[in-house]
């Protein structure tokens, strides 16, 4: 026997060693561009772009100050703006994705496979197909310039990809357990919020993550729907510190972008086992 | 008055019919098996009964009231699942008062039925554990305790125990069979196990390809099977089926040719074609000088199981055989044995497989 160790995947430490640093070289390349905008966030205005070091020479806070106040409205604002909006979103999309899905899954009704069909054609269809026919939908119901637009339809179950989630996950909970119910004198109201919606937390909380995920870093349909800067997402907010005519603030910008992948960050680490969860048991891809 | 009556009962799923018309009256308190192979509709006409699959034909009636169209929480049944089918986010106590709450009943009532129940299936201690933490034996009481809070008219069992391990499955049979005696309600209890058929039935209805083949208490069926689909499928080792042919008559006696072995009978009227004669393993006796002469078997195979030695063989004619002899005998493989048995236990079946009645002349 000789000292030299072989690990149960056959390599030598050495081919490891060089397989992890291969690894970690990559990682830090992808990486790159968030933490030099972190650490850009603590730089002053003139060394943003004069050095590619990740550590500022000069540490201020400054951008932060300029970025949170320096517009006509606080950028503060614009969080609470998108927090109200992403809120929404998830309550919406958890309360008719799940009933839609569980109207699919449990229930018979006409045109039932026809209807599935459509739904998930529905996720097919590129947004932008369907951008300016909806456009003048809200503008005839005055919608424009408000938040209806970005949370309403959550509402209705628009959001198939969701819909489709649940039943994956729903098709997964036994039958007997309904016919049990059924048993026991629940219709399926009662079925539903007492047996499958319990049964559904890891579906439930990836969805919901997604919806907020999704909603929080939505650029394109709070640009199309809102005009007036009281009513800007955070994600809007950023925009305005790039100007093409005037001076851009790319301090403000850095440092206000750093502040709005914060709660996405958190939020993340706090239900990644859930979420984690919540693929496995569904097969989610996407 | 009759518990639970099925009129002319189907089941068609679109154009192919699972169920072709049963008629069946239970008694109050009776304990019904429902036996067959799988496929053969038992689980069905069980889920008819409960109200999970809608009736296509016939009149189902329980406690004298047609029942087709009344939904399942209002047929007076309480059904045990084969999975159980707790709900695996509730406690023990929640699963049992599920159905009661739905009902909208007094929380003192609820307390007093769960408790109750609890203490007959000796489970009070486990109240507020969650399925996941109890065993399979355990998970089986409270299915068991979930139907029992509810007072049903009909208990109705769907292969309940058959994810529980062989000891624990005898020892639960015995206890539904003294649950069935203190509370009294009707039964119906659906399996493919003929031993459970045959332990816990005061009436077992043998089912083949959407009928029922018999129905008769374990020892009528035992005894005077129908015909040779509900022979084979009740007795372990199953009933062996041999060919014979009718070799002569002479008035109302008839000889029959097995293997070369005649054996005269009474009371097969016409020249029939395909006769066989079915005899069970323990009826089969070997070297003993009462009985009917069988002819000889040729042990090919012999299984010792202490009580019991099953020797497997085949005829003269190449026809296998099984018999099952009484206590350790010495048989080693390829031994000739002189079989005899009582003709009074022997069965003739005809070539459509029906049971015909003859006597030994």
């Amino acid at each position: 026997m000789t000292e030299t160790t072989v690990d149960a995947t056959g390599s030598s430490p050495l081919l490891r060693a060089f397989a992890y640093a291969a690894v970690l070289a990559v990682s830090f390349v992808m990486l790159y561009p968030l933490l030099w905008m972190v650490s850009s966030s603590f730089k002053p205005e003139n060394e943003i772009f004069s050095t590619t070091s990740l550590i500022p020479e000069t540490f201020t806070t400054d951008a932060y100050r300029r970025g949170w106040n320096g517009l006509s409205v606080s950028f503060g604002w614009m969080f609470l703006n998108s927090t109200v909006i992403a809120l929404l979103a998830v309550v919406g999309n958890l309360v008719s994705c799940s009933m839609a899905a569980y109207a699919f899954t449990r229930l018979q009704f006409k045109g039932r496979s026809f209807w599935f069909a459509l739904m998930l054609g529905t996720m097919m269809l590129p947004q932008h197909a369907v951008l300016i026919p909806q456009y003048l939908m809200f503008l005839n119901f005055g919608w424009v310039n408000t938040i209806l637009p970005l949370v309403v339809p959550k509402f209705l179950a628009i959001d198939a990809f969701f819909i489709f989630l649940m039943i994956q996950f729903f098709r997964g909970i036994p039958r007997d357990l309904d016919e049990a119910a059924v048993m026991d004198g629940a219709g399926p109201l009662r079925i539903f919020f007492k047996i499958i919606l319990p049964l559904s937390t890891p579906v439930l909380a990836t969805a919901a993550v997604f919806s907020f995920i999704w909603t929080w870093d939505d650029f394109f349909a709070p640009l199309i729907y809102l005009n007036d800067i009281e009513k800007y997402t955070a994600q809007l907010g950023l925009r305005t510190f790039v100007d093409a005519t005037a001076q851009s603030d790319w301090g403000a910008l850095l440092a206000m972008s750093t502040l709005t992948i914060l709660p996405i960050f958190i939020l993340f680490v706090v239900f990644q086992r859930l979420l984690i969860e919540g693929i496995a048991t569904t097969g989610m891809k996407r | 008055m009759t518990s639970l009556a099925l009129t002319g009962i189907k089941k068609s799923y679109g154009a192919i019919d699972i169920i072709h018309g049963v008629d069946l009256a239970i008694e109050p308190g009776e304990f019904v098996v429902f036996v067959g192979p799988s496929g053969c509709g038992k689980s069905t006409l069980l889920r008819m009964i409960a109200g999970l699959e809608p009736i296509t034909g016939g009149e189902l009636r329980i406690a004298g009231a047609r029942m087709n169209e009344v939904s399942a929480a209002e047929r007076g049944i309480a059904m045990v699942f084969q999975s159980y089918a707790l709900y695996p986010h509730m406690s023990v106590y929640k699963n049992m008062s599920f159905g009661l709450e739905t009902a909208r009943m007094p929380k003192a009532e609820i307390d007093l039925r769960v408790r109750k129940a609890a203490e007959i299936l000796q489970i009070t201690k486990l109240l507020d554990r969650k399925p996941k933490q109890l065993s399979g034996g355990q998970r089986q009481r409270v299915a068991i305790g979930r139907a029992i809070v509810r007072d049903p008219q009909v208990f109705l069992f769907d292969e309940p125990l058959s994810n529980l391990d062989a000891e624990l499955r005898v020892q639960t049979r015995v206890e539904i069979a003294k649950l069935h005696a203190d509370i009294g309600a009707t039964m119906i209890y659906v399996t493919h196990d003929q031993v459970e058929a045959m332990t816990l039935a005061d009436r077992i209805v043998v089912l083949n390809g959407g009928r029922i083949e018999q129905a008769g208490t374990p020892l009528e069926i035992y005894n005077t099977p129908a015909n040779r689909f509900v022979a084979g499928f009740i007795g372990s080792p199953k009933m062996n089926f041999l060919n014979v042919s009718v070799d002569g008559r002479a008035g109302e006696a008839v000889t029959l040719d097995l293997a070369g072995t005649k054996l005269a009978v009474r009371g097969i009227d016409a020249r029939p074609e395909g006769l066989c004669l079915g005899v069970r393993p323990e009826h089969l006796d070997v070297g003993s000088d009462r009985g009917t002469p069988l002819g000889a078997m040729i042990a090919t195979h012999v299984e010792q199981l202490g009580g019991q030695t099953i020797v497997y063989g085949s005829l003269k004619d190449r026809q296998p055989i099984v018999a099952t002899l009484n206590g350790q005998k010495s048989v080693r493989a390829g031994e000739e044995l002189r079989l005899t048995a009582d003709l009074a236990q022997c069965h003739v079946f005809d070539a459509g497989g029906r049971r015909v009645a003859v006597q030994s002349a």
